[in-house]
Protein backbone atom coordinates (compact mmCIF):
# COMPACT_ATOMS: atom_id res chain seq x y z
CA UNK A 1 0.00 0.00 0.00
CA UNK A 2 1.55 3.89 -0.77
CA UNK A 3 2.53 5.35 2.01
CA UNK A 4 2.51 9.29 2.09
CA UNK A 5 4.63 11.36 4.65
CA UNK A 6 2.77 14.23 6.24
CA UNK A 7 4.90 17.01 7.18
CA UNK A 8 3.30 19.79 9.28
CA UNK A 9 4.03 23.22 7.66
CA UNK A 10 3.61 26.82 9.15
CA UNK A 11 1.87 28.75 7.22
CA UNK A 12 0.93 32.87 8.11
CA UNK A 13 -1.58 33.74 9.78
CA UNK A 14 -3.25 36.69 10.65
CA UNK A 15 -5.62 34.98 13.25
CA UNK A 16 -4.69 36.69 16.34
CA UNK A 17 -6.58 34.03 18.53
CA UNK A 18 -4.63 31.26 19.86
CA UNK A 19 -1.91 32.69 21.56
CA UNK A 20 -2.98 31.71 24.79
CA UNK A 21 -1.83 28.97 26.46
CA UNK A 22 -4.37 25.97 26.46
CA UNK A 23 -5.91 25.02 30.02
CA UNK A 24 -5.27 21.86 31.72
CA UNK A 25 -9.03 21.09 31.23
CA UNK A 26 -8.33 22.15 27.51
CA UNK A 27 -5.48 19.84 27.20
CA UNK A 28 -7.30 16.79 28.63
CA UNK A 29 -9.77 17.34 25.91
CA UNK A 30 -7.35 17.49 23.58
CA UNK A 31 -5.89 14.34 24.91
CA UNK A 32 -8.90 12.72 24.62
CA UNK A 33 -9.76 13.52 21.32
CA UNK A 34 -5.75 12.49 20.41
CA UNK A 35 -6.38 8.92 21.51
CA UNK A 36 -9.77 8.62 20.00
CA UNK A 37 -8.18 10.30 16.17
CA UNK A 38 -5.33 7.69 16.67
CA UNK A 39 -7.30 4.62 17.48
CA UNK A 40 -9.79 5.59 14.66
CA UNK A 41 -6.57 5.48 12.40
CA UNK A 42 -4.34 3.13 14.26
CA UNK A 43 -4.45 0.51 11.04
CA UNK A 44 -3.13 3.57 8.72
CA UNK A 45 -0.46 5.08 10.88
CA UNK A 46 3.03 3.82 9.97
CA UNK A 47 4.73 5.93 12.15
CA UNK A 48 3.50 8.83 14.25
CA UNK A 49 6.79 10.58 13.65
CA UNK A 50 7.30 14.03 16.06
CA UNK A 51 8.35 17.72 16.26
CA UNK A 52 11.47 18.35 14.22
CA UNK A 53 14.42 19.87 16.69
CA UNK A 54 17.80 21.14 15.55
CA UNK A 55 19.44 20.03 12.74
CA UNK A 56 22.75 20.66 10.61
CA UNK A 57 22.78 20.19 6.72
CA UNK A 58 25.81 18.73 5.45
CA UNK A 59 27.21 19.36 2.21
CA UNK A 60 30.47 18.87 0.17
CA UNK A 61 33.40 21.43 1.48
CA UNK A 62 32.61 24.79 -0.27
CA UNK A 63 29.04 24.13 -1.04
CA UNK A 64 27.21 27.86 -2.01
CA UNK A 65 25.16 28.32 0.97
CA UNK A 66 23.56 29.38 2.99
CA UNK A 67 20.71 27.56 2.12
CA UNK A 68 16.98 27.04 3.95
CA UNK A 69 16.87 25.00 6.99
CA UNK A 70 13.87 22.35 6.49
CA UNK A 71 12.96 23.45 10.20
CA UNK A 72 11.92 27.05 9.10
CA UNK A 73 8.98 25.17 6.89
CA UNK A 74 8.12 22.27 8.60
CA UNK A 75 7.42 21.42 12.33
CA UNK A 76 6.90 17.83 12.76
CA UNK A 77 6.02 14.37 10.38
CA UNK A 78 4.34 11.74 10.57
CA UNK A 79 3.77 8.50 7.76
CA UNK A 80 0.55 7.15 6.88
CA UNK A 81 -0.10 4.04 4.72
CA UNK A 82 -3.63 4.42 2.35
CA UNK A 83 -5.07 2.97 -0.63
CA UNK A 84 -4.90 6.86 -2.47
CA UNK A 85 -3.51 10.39 -1.03
CA UNK A 86 -7.39 11.12 -0.28
CA UNK A 87 -6.67 8.41 2.37
CA UNK A 88 -4.23 9.83 3.71
CA UNK A 89 -5.70 13.87 3.54
CA UNK A 90 -8.57 12.29 5.37
CA UNK A 91 -5.73 11.21 8.52
CA UNK A 92 -4.55 14.25 8.27
CA UNK A 93 -7.62 16.57 8.00
CA UNK A 94 -8.79 15.06 11.26
CA UNK A 95 -5.87 15.39 12.98
CA UNK A 96 -6.85 17.28 16.25
CA UNK A 97 -4.68 20.60 16.38
CA UNK A 98 -2.95 20.03 12.87
CA UNK A 99 -5.45 21.94 10.26
CA UNK A 100 -5.62 25.43 12.12
CA UNK A 101 -5.23 29.16 11.25
CA UNK A 102 -1.64 28.90 11.16
CA UNK A 103 -0.53 25.46 10.28
CA UNK A 104 -1.59 23.20 7.79
CA UNK A 105 0.04 19.62 6.65
CA UNK A 106 1.49 19.00 3.67
CA UNK A 107 0.38 15.26 2.41
CA UNK A 108 3.24 13.93 0.02
CA UNK A 109 3.46 10.31 -1.78
CA UNK A 110 6.52 8.31 -0.75
CA UNK A 111 7.09 6.54 -4.25
CA UNK A 112 8.57 3.62 -4.23
CA UNK A 113 9.77 1.55 -7.68
CA UNK B 1 -2.39 3.37 25.60
CA UNK B 2 -2.67 3.02 29.07
CA UNK B 3 -5.52 5.65 30.50
CA UNK B 4 -4.58 6.92 33.52
CA UNK B 5 -4.95 10.51 32.02
CA UNK B 6 -8.41 9.67 30.99
CA UNK B 7 -9.16 9.83 34.24
CA UNK B 8 -11.56 13.28 34.81
CA UNK B 9 -10.06 16.33 35.35
CA UNK B 10 -6.42 14.71 35.89
CA UNK B 11 -4.60 17.60 33.77
CA UNK B 12 -6.31 20.11 36.04
CA UNK B 13 -5.58 17.63 39.30
CA UNK B 14 -2.02 17.27 38.14
CA UNK B 15 -1.77 20.99 37.50
CA UNK B 16 -2.38 21.39 41.60
CA UNK B 17 0.02 18.94 42.83
CA UNK B 18 2.60 20.39 40.56
CA UNK B 19 2.37 23.54 41.77
CA UNK B 20 1.49 22.60 45.66
CA UNK B 21 4.93 20.32 45.21
CA UNK B 22 6.96 22.51 43.91
CA UNK B 23 6.10 25.67 45.72
CA UNK B 24 6.93 23.47 48.71
CA UNK B 25 10.45 22.54 46.76
CA UNK B 26 11.18 26.41 45.79
CA UNK B 27 9.08 28.41 48.07
CA UNK B 28 6.50 31.03 47.00
CA UNK B 29 9.20 33.87 45.05
CA UNK B 30 9.43 31.69 42.38
CA UNK B 31 5.37 31.29 41.70
CA UNK B 32 4.44 32.16 38.61
CA UNK B 33 7.84 30.33 37.22
CA UNK B 34 6.04 27.56 38.61
CA UNK B 35 2.99 27.64 36.75
CA UNK B 36 4.69 28.47 33.85
CA UNK B 37 6.75 24.87 34.55
CA UNK B 38 3.47 23.12 35.25
CA UNK B 39 1.73 23.84 32.40
CA UNK B 40 4.89 22.87 30.24
CA UNK B 41 4.95 19.59 31.94
CA UNK B 42 1.30 19.41 30.94
CA UNK B 43 2.22 20.25 27.53
CA UNK B 44 4.49 17.60 27.15
CA UNK B 45 2.69 15.38 28.12
CA UNK B 46 0.43 16.04 25.52
CA UNK B 47 3.09 15.56 22.86
CA UNK B 48 4.65 12.98 24.10
CA UNK B 49 2.84 10.69 25.36
CA UNK B 50 0.36 10.10 22.18
CA UNK B 51 3.48 8.82 21.01
CA UNK B 52 5.09 6.93 23.49
CA UNK B 53 2.01 5.62 25.72
CA UNK B 54 1.50 6.94 29.23
CA UNK B 55 4.71 6.50 31.46
CA UNK B 56 4.00 3.85 34.32
CA UNK B 57 3.44 6.74 36.50
CA UNK B 58 2.49 9.61 35.30
CA UNK B 59 1.92 11.83 38.10
CA UNK B 60 5.81 10.87 38.69
CA UNK B 61 6.62 11.69 34.95
CA UNK B 62 5.16 15.08 35.15
CA UNK B 63 6.42 16.29 38.14
CA UNK B 64 10.03 15.27 37.06
CA UNK B 65 9.82 17.37 33.62
CA UNK B 66 8.22 20.74 35.58
CA UNK B 67 10.62 20.29 38.19
CA UNK B 68 13.85 20.14 36.47
CA UNK B 69 12.12 23.18 34.16
CA UNK B 70 11.94 24.99 37.12
CA UNK B 71 15.85 24.38 37.93
CA UNK B 72 17.54 25.09 34.38
CA UNK B 73 15.12 28.39 35.21
CA UNK B 74 16.76 29.26 38.44
CA UNK B 75 19.90 28.37 37.15
CA UNK B 76 19.73 31.06 33.74
CA UNK B 77 18.43 33.66 36.13
CA UNK B 78 21.16 32.84 38.94
CA UNK B 79 23.24 32.98 35.89
CA UNK B 80 22.04 36.27 34.65
CA UNK B 81 22.13 37.37 38.28
CA UNK B 82 25.64 36.71 38.39
CA UNK B 83 26.58 38.75 35.47
CA UNK B 84 25.14 41.60 36.96
CA UNK B 85 27.15 41.26 40.02
CA UNK B 86 23.47 40.19 42.06
CA UNK B 87 23.20 37.74 44.37
CA UNK B 88 21.07 34.86 43.61
CA UNK B 89 18.10 34.58 46.26
CA UNK B 90 15.99 31.61 44.47
CA UNK B 91 19.18 29.53 44.46
CA UNK B 92 19.32 29.28 47.80
CA UNK B 93 18.61 26.15 49.62
CA UNK B 94 15.19 25.36 49.46
CA UNK B 95 13.16 24.47 52.90
CA UNK B 96 14.23 20.83 52.23
CA UNK B 97 12.94 19.98 56.03
CA UNK B 98 9.72 21.82 56.83
CA UNK B 99 9.03 23.16 60.04
CA UNK B 100 6.23 21.93 60.00
CA UNK B 101 6.82 17.72 60.05
CA UNK B 102 2.92 17.30 60.36
CA UNK B 103 2.58 18.55 57.15
CA UNK B 104 6.07 16.59 55.54
CA UNK B 105 5.75 14.82 53.42
CA UNK B 106 2.43 13.86 51.29
CA UNK B 107 1.62 14.89 48.24
CA UNK B 108 -1.98 15.72 49.88
CA UNK B 109 -0.32 17.59 52.34
CA UNK B 110 1.52 19.61 49.65
CA UNK B 111 -2.01 20.60 48.44
CA UNK B 112 -3.69 21.06 51.96
CA UNK B 113 -0.59 23.74 52.49
CA UNK B 114 -0.90 25.36 49.22
CA UNK B 115 -4.85 25.52 50.05
CA UNK B 116 -3.39 27.51 53.17
CA UNK B 117 -1.25 29.36 51.69
CA UNK B 118 -4.50 30.89 49.60
CA UNK B 119 -5.83 31.86 52.35
CA UNK B 120 -2.92 34.00 53.99
CA UNK B 121 -4.74 37.06 55.90
CA UNK B 122 -2.64 39.14 53.69
CA UNK B 123 -4.41 37.90 50.76
CA UNK B 124 -7.90 39.98 50.26
CA UNK B 125 -10.93 37.16 50.39
CA UNK B 126 -11.64 37.41 46.68
CA UNK B 127 -8.40 37.06 45.43
CA UNK B 128 -8.07 33.79 47.90
CA UNK B 129 -10.77 32.02 46.12
CA UNK B 130 -9.33 33.27 42.37
CA UNK B 131 -5.90 31.59 43.90
CA UNK B 132 -7.27 28.64 45.12
CA UNK B 133 -9.44 27.90 41.84
CA UNK B 134 -6.41 28.79 39.80
CA UNK B 135 -3.74 26.85 41.97
CA UNK B 136 -5.58 24.05 43.71
CA UNK B 137 -7.85 23.39 40.43
CA UNK B 138 -5.82 24.27 37.70
CA UNK B 139 -8.86 26.37 35.95
CA UNK B 140 -7.07 28.88 33.45
CA UNK B 141 -8.10 32.88 33.84
CA UNK B 142 -11.15 33.02 31.28
CA UNK B 143 -12.54 29.84 32.82
CA UNK B 144 -12.37 31.03 36.39
CA UNK B 145 -14.18 34.34 34.83
CA UNK B 146 -16.54 32.30 33.15
CA UNK B 147 -16.97 30.63 36.57
CA UNK B 148 -17.45 33.39 38.53
CA UNK B 149 -19.35 36.24 36.32
CA UNK B 150 -16.30 38.14 36.48
CA UNK B 151 -14.44 39.95 33.68
CA UNK B 152 -11.34 38.13 32.76
CA UNK B 153 -9.41 41.16 33.90
CA UNK B 154 -11.14 41.54 37.20
CA UNK B 155 -9.68 37.55 37.58
CA UNK B 156 -6.38 38.52 36.61
CA UNK B 157 -6.53 41.87 38.91
CA UNK B 158 -7.50 39.60 41.81
CA UNK B 159 -4.25 37.10 40.91
CA UNK B 160 -1.87 39.93 40.80
CA UNK B 161 -3.34 41.46 43.97
CA UNK B 162 -2.69 38.01 45.41
CA UNK B 163 0.32 36.51 44.17
CA UNK B 164 2.22 40.39 45.20
CA UNK B 165 0.79 39.75 48.48
CA UNK B 166 2.10 36.18 48.93
CA UNK B 167 5.43 37.44 47.03
CA UNK B 168 6.33 39.81 49.82
CA UNK B 169 5.41 37.09 52.44
CA UNK B 170 7.51 34.98 50.57
CA UNK B 171 10.58 36.97 51.87
CA UNK B 172 9.62 37.11 55.50
CA UNK B 173 7.50 33.68 55.62
CA UNK B 174 7.80 32.07 59.52
CA UNK B 175 6.11 28.99 58.08
CA UNK B 176 3.24 27.14 58.74
CA UNK B 177 2.94 25.52 62.08
CA UNK B 178 0.32 23.81 63.73
CA UNK B 179 -0.75 27.06 65.60
CA UNK B 180 -0.82 29.02 62.79
CA UNK B 181 -2.53 26.76 60.29
CA UNK B 182 -5.52 26.45 63.44
CA UNK B 183 -5.82 30.27 62.80
CA UNK B 184 -5.74 30.15 59.13
CA UNK B 185 -8.39 27.38 58.94
CA UNK B 186 -11.59 29.39 59.32
CA UNK B 187 -10.55 31.42 56.36
CA UNK B 188 -9.99 27.71 54.70
CA UNK B 189 -13.22 26.72 55.40
CA UNK B 190 -15.07 30.38 53.74
CA UNK B 191 -12.62 29.49 51.03
CA UNK B 192 -14.06 26.32 50.77
CA UNK B 193 -17.87 27.41 51.42
CA UNK B 194 -17.38 30.54 49.03
CA UNK B 195 -16.35 27.45 46.28
CA UNK B 196 -18.94 25.36 47.00
CA UNK B 197 -22.04 28.15 46.68
CA UNK B 198 -20.38 29.33 43.52
CA UNK B 199 -21.48 26.30 42.32
CA UNK B 200 -24.51 25.76 44.40
CA UNK B 201 -26.41 28.85 44.07
CA UNK B 202 -25.05 30.26 40.46
CA UNK B 203 -27.35 30.87 37.93
CA UNK B 204 -25.08 29.63 35.45
CA UNK B 205 -27.18 27.22 32.90
CA UNK B 206 -23.72 24.66 32.89
CA UNK B 207 -25.22 21.96 35.09
CA UNK B 208 -21.70 20.22 34.64
CA UNK B 209 -19.71 23.50 35.50
CA UNK B 210 -21.79 23.84 38.40
CA UNK B 211 -21.33 20.71 39.84
CA UNK B 212 -17.71 20.56 39.05
CA UNK B 213 -17.18 23.76 41.67
CA UNK B 214 -19.35 22.02 44.11
CA UNK B 215 -16.53 18.59 43.54
CA UNK B 216 -13.85 20.76 43.78
CA UNK B 217 -15.01 22.01 47.44
CA UNK B 218 -15.95 18.86 48.43
CA UNK B 219 -12.04 17.51 47.42
CA UNK B 220 -10.67 20.37 49.34
CA UNK B 221 -12.66 19.90 52.10
CA UNK B 222 -12.01 16.22 52.49
CA UNK B 223 -8.73 16.70 52.27
CA UNK B 224 -8.60 19.51 55.40
CA UNK B 225 -11.11 17.13 57.41
CA UNK B 226 -7.80 14.40 56.55
CA UNK B 227 -5.61 16.56 58.70
CA UNK B 228 -5.34 17.03 62.36
CA UNK B 229 -5.89 20.79 61.79
CA UNK B 230 -9.20 20.35 59.76
CA UNK B 231 -10.46 17.49 62.58
CA UNK B 232 -13.07 19.48 64.49
CA UNK B 233 -16.96 20.55 64.38
CA UNK B 234 -16.91 23.43 62.04
CA UNK B 235 -15.05 21.25 59.12
CA UNK B 236 -16.98 18.30 59.23
CA UNK B 237 -20.33 20.32 59.33
CA UNK B 238 -19.18 22.10 56.16
CA UNK B 239 -18.59 19.20 54.90
CA UNK B 240 -21.99 17.61 55.77
CA UNK B 241 -23.39 20.74 54.10
CA UNK B 242 -21.60 20.24 51.21
CA UNK B 243 -23.13 16.65 50.72
CA UNK B 244 -26.45 17.38 51.53
CA UNK B 245 -26.87 20.13 49.31
CA UNK B 246 -24.36 18.28 46.53
CA UNK B 247 -27.08 15.37 46.70
CA UNK B 248 -29.88 18.00 45.45
CA UNK B 249 -27.62 19.48 43.01
CA UNK B 250 -28.92 17.96 39.87
CA UNK B 251 -32.49 17.91 40.62
CA UNK B 252 -32.91 21.47 40.88
CA UNK B 253 -32.88 21.70 37.41
CA UNK B 254 -35.20 19.85 34.90
CA UNK B 255 -33.40 18.67 31.14
CA UNK B 256 -33.84 21.89 29.29
CA UNK B 257 -31.33 23.14 32.52
CA UNK B 258 -33.95 25.39 34.08
CA UNK B 259 -34.08 26.02 37.69
CA UNK B 260 -37.04 23.68 39.61
CA UNK B 261 -38.65 25.11 42.32
CA UNK B 262 -38.63 22.81 45.41
CA UNK B 263 -41.94 21.57 45.45
CA UNK B 264 -41.56 20.23 41.58
CA UNK B 265 -37.93 18.74 42.55
CA UNK B 266 -38.26 14.72 42.30
CA UNK B 267 -37.12 13.59 45.43
CA UNK B 268 -36.36 9.91 44.23
CA UNK B 269 -33.71 11.93 42.19
CA UNK B 270 -31.65 12.84 45.34
CA UNK B 271 -28.66 10.99 45.35
CA UNK B 272 -28.89 8.70 48.74
CA UNK B 273 -25.46 8.44 48.58
CA UNK B 274 -24.92 11.61 49.39
CA UNK B 275 -27.40 12.24 51.62
CA UNK B 276 -26.06 9.50 53.62
CA UNK B 277 -22.30 10.71 53.29
CA UNK B 278 -23.31 14.23 54.77
CA UNK B 279 -25.58 12.92 57.51
CA UNK B 280 -22.86 10.81 58.24
CA UNK B 281 -20.54 14.25 58.97
CA UNK B 282 -23.59 16.01 60.79
CA UNK B 283 -23.25 13.16 63.41
CA UNK B 284 -19.68 13.72 63.34
CA UNK B 285 -20.07 17.11 63.77
CA UNK B 286 -22.48 17.14 66.97
CA UNK B 287 -19.33 15.91 69.03
CA UNK B 288 -18.85 18.77 71.69
CA UNK B 289 -20.70 22.02 72.32
CA UNK B 290 -19.53 24.49 69.38
CA UNK B 291 -22.48 25.23 66.77
CA UNK B 292 -21.70 27.01 63.86
CA UNK B 293 -23.08 28.71 60.99
CA UNK B 294 -22.00 25.71 59.08
CA UNK B 295 -23.99 23.80 61.49
CA UNK B 296 -27.49 25.61 60.95
CA UNK B 297 -27.02 25.50 57.13
CA UNK B 298 -26.15 21.85 57.41
CA UNK B 299 -29.10 21.07 60.01
CA UNK B 300 -31.62 22.60 57.59
CA UNK B 301 -30.42 21.13 54.23
CA UNK B 302 -30.85 17.94 56.55
CA UNK B 303 -34.25 18.43 57.39
CA UNK B 304 -35.38 18.95 53.66
CA UNK B 305 -33.22 15.43 52.41
CA UNK B 306 -35.12 13.66 55.07
CA UNK B 307 -38.35 15.31 54.81
CA UNK B 308 -41.02 12.34 52.93
CA UNK B 309 -42.39 15.27 50.85
CA UNK B 310 -42.91 18.86 50.31
CA UNK B 311 -46.44 18.64 52.79
CA UNK B 312 -44.01 16.18 55.64
CA UNK B 313 -41.19 19.25 56.00
CA UNK B 314 -40.88 19.87 59.30
CA UNK B 315 -41.17 23.47 59.39
CA UNK B 316 -41.12 24.60 62.39
CA UNK B 317 -38.25 23.01 63.15
CA UNK B 318 -36.65 24.48 60.54
CA UNK B 319 -37.62 27.47 61.63
CA UNK B 320 -35.84 27.55 64.63
CA UNK B 321 -32.77 26.39 62.82
CA UNK B 322 -32.99 30.15 60.64
CA UNK B 323 -33.23 31.57 63.96
CA UNK B 324 -29.96 29.59 65.46
CA UNK B 325 -28.42 30.55 62.39
CA UNK B 326 -28.91 34.01 62.51
CA UNK B 327 -28.25 34.04 65.87
CA UNK B 328 -24.62 32.71 65.44
CA UNK B 329 -24.23 34.88 62.02
CA UNK B 330 -26.79 37.89 61.96
CA UNK B 331 -28.02 38.37 58.61
CA UNK B 332 -31.75 39.21 57.33
CA UNK B 333 -31.15 36.72 54.76
CA UNK B 334 -31.49 34.31 57.46
CA UNK B 335 -34.80 36.09 59.17
CA UNK B 336 -36.05 35.79 55.48
CA UNK B 337 -35.40 31.96 55.85
CA UNK B 338 -37.06 31.77 58.94
CA UNK B 339 -40.28 33.56 57.78
CA UNK B 340 -40.68 31.33 54.69
CA UNK B 341 -40.54 28.56 57.09
CA UNK B 342 -42.91 30.29 60.05
CA UNK B 343 -45.40 30.55 56.75
CA UNK B 344 -45.71 27.29 56.30
CA UNK B 345 -45.72 26.30 59.41
CA UNK B 346 -48.09 28.79 60.60
CA UNK B 347 -49.55 30.53 57.64
CA UNK B 348 -48.67 33.33 55.83
CA UNK B 349 -49.86 36.12 58.33
CA UNK B 350 -47.41 34.68 60.65
CA UNK B 351 -44.63 34.36 58.01
CA UNK B 352 -45.27 38.26 57.61
CA UNK B 353 -45.00 39.26 60.97
CA UNK B 354 -41.67 37.23 61.19
CA UNK B 355 -40.28 40.02 58.66
CA UNK B 356 -41.84 43.00 60.55
CA UNK B 357 -39.15 44.76 61.94
CA UNK B 358 -36.50 43.25 60.07
CA UNK B 359 -35.46 46.29 57.87
CA UNK B 360 -33.62 44.90 54.76
CA UNK B 361 -30.49 46.79 54.06
CA UNK B 362 -30.62 47.80 50.11
CA UNK B 363 -29.05 45.16 48.20
CA UNK B 364 -31.34 42.55 50.13
CA UNK B 365 -34.61 44.80 49.05
CA UNK B 366 -33.59 45.28 45.68
CA UNK B 367 -33.07 41.59 44.93
CA UNK B 368 -35.93 39.40 43.82
CA UNK B 369 -35.61 36.90 46.32
CA UNK B 370 -36.88 39.75 49.38
CA UNK B 371 -39.52 40.69 46.32
CA UNK B 372 -40.65 36.89 45.58
CA UNK B 373 -40.77 35.93 49.30
CA UNK B 374 -43.16 39.21 49.82
CA UNK B 375 -45.17 38.83 46.83
CA UNK B 376 -45.95 34.93 47.92
CA UNK B 377 -46.78 35.73 51.36
CA UNK B 378 -49.00 38.57 50.14
CA UNK B 379 -51.24 36.96 47.95
CA UNK B 380 -51.39 33.69 50.11
CA UNK B 381 -52.58 36.33 52.70
CA UNK B 382 -55.02 37.64 50.63
CA UNK B 383 -53.31 41.16 50.02
CA UNK B 384 -53.24 41.19 46.09
CA UNK B 385 -52.51 44.51 45.75
CA UNK B 386 -49.41 44.09 47.58
CA UNK B 387 -48.56 41.15 46.30
CA UNK B 388 -48.51 42.51 42.56
CA UNK B 389 -46.10 45.62 43.41
CA UNK B 390 -43.66 42.96 44.72
CA UNK B 391 -44.16 40.69 41.70
CA UNK B 392 -43.43 43.29 39.77
CA UNK B 393 -40.23 44.29 41.58
CA UNK B 394 -39.42 40.66 41.69
CA UNK B 395 -39.44 40.10 38.13
CA UNK B 396 -37.50 43.46 37.01
CA UNK B 397 -34.81 42.57 39.83
CA UNK B 398 -34.39 38.53 38.38
CA UNK B 399 -30.24 38.39 37.73
CA UNK B 400 -30.95 35.94 35.17
CA UNK B 401 -33.70 34.25 32.51
CA UNK B 402 -33.45 31.52 34.58
CA UNK B 403 -34.63 32.90 37.72
CA UNK B 404 -37.18 34.87 35.96
CA UNK B 405 -39.02 31.69 34.63
CA UNK B 406 -38.53 30.11 37.66
CA UNK B 407 -40.77 33.44 39.08
CA UNK B 408 -42.78 33.00 36.17
CA UNK B 409 -43.75 29.53 36.69
CA UNK B 410 -44.22 30.19 40.41
CA UNK B 411 -46.34 33.32 40.33
CA UNK B 412 -48.74 31.56 37.72
CA UNK B 413 -49.22 28.02 39.46
CA UNK B 414 -50.24 30.26 42.42
CA UNK B 415 -52.55 31.55 40.31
Amino acid sequence: MPKFLCLQRSLPSTATSGGDKPSPAQMQEMYAKFGAWQEKFKDRMVDMGGKLGGGQLVTVPGADGPFTEVKELCGGYMIVEADSIEGAIEVAQECPGLIRPGSGCEVIEIETP
Amino acid sequence: MSTAARVEHFFRHEYGRMVSTLARRFGLAPLELIEDAAQAALMAALTHWPRTGEPDNPAAWLYRVAHNRVLDQLRQQAGHHRLHGAHAPELRPARQDPTDPALAGDVADDLLRMLFVCCDPVVPPASQLALALKILCGFSVPEIAHRLFVSEANVYKRLQRAKSALRERATLDGGLDLPALAARRPAVEGVLYQLFTEGYLSSHPGLAIRAELCDEALRLGHLLAAHPVGQGPSTYALLALMWLHRARLSARVNDAGELLLLEEQDRSAWSADAIAEGLAWLARSAAGDSFSRFHAEAAIAAEHCLAPSLAATRWDKIAELYALWDAVEPSPLHQLGRAVAVAEAEGPEAGLAALDGVGPPTWLEGSYLWQAVLADLHRRAGQLETARRHRAAAERAAPSDAVRALLARRFSAAG
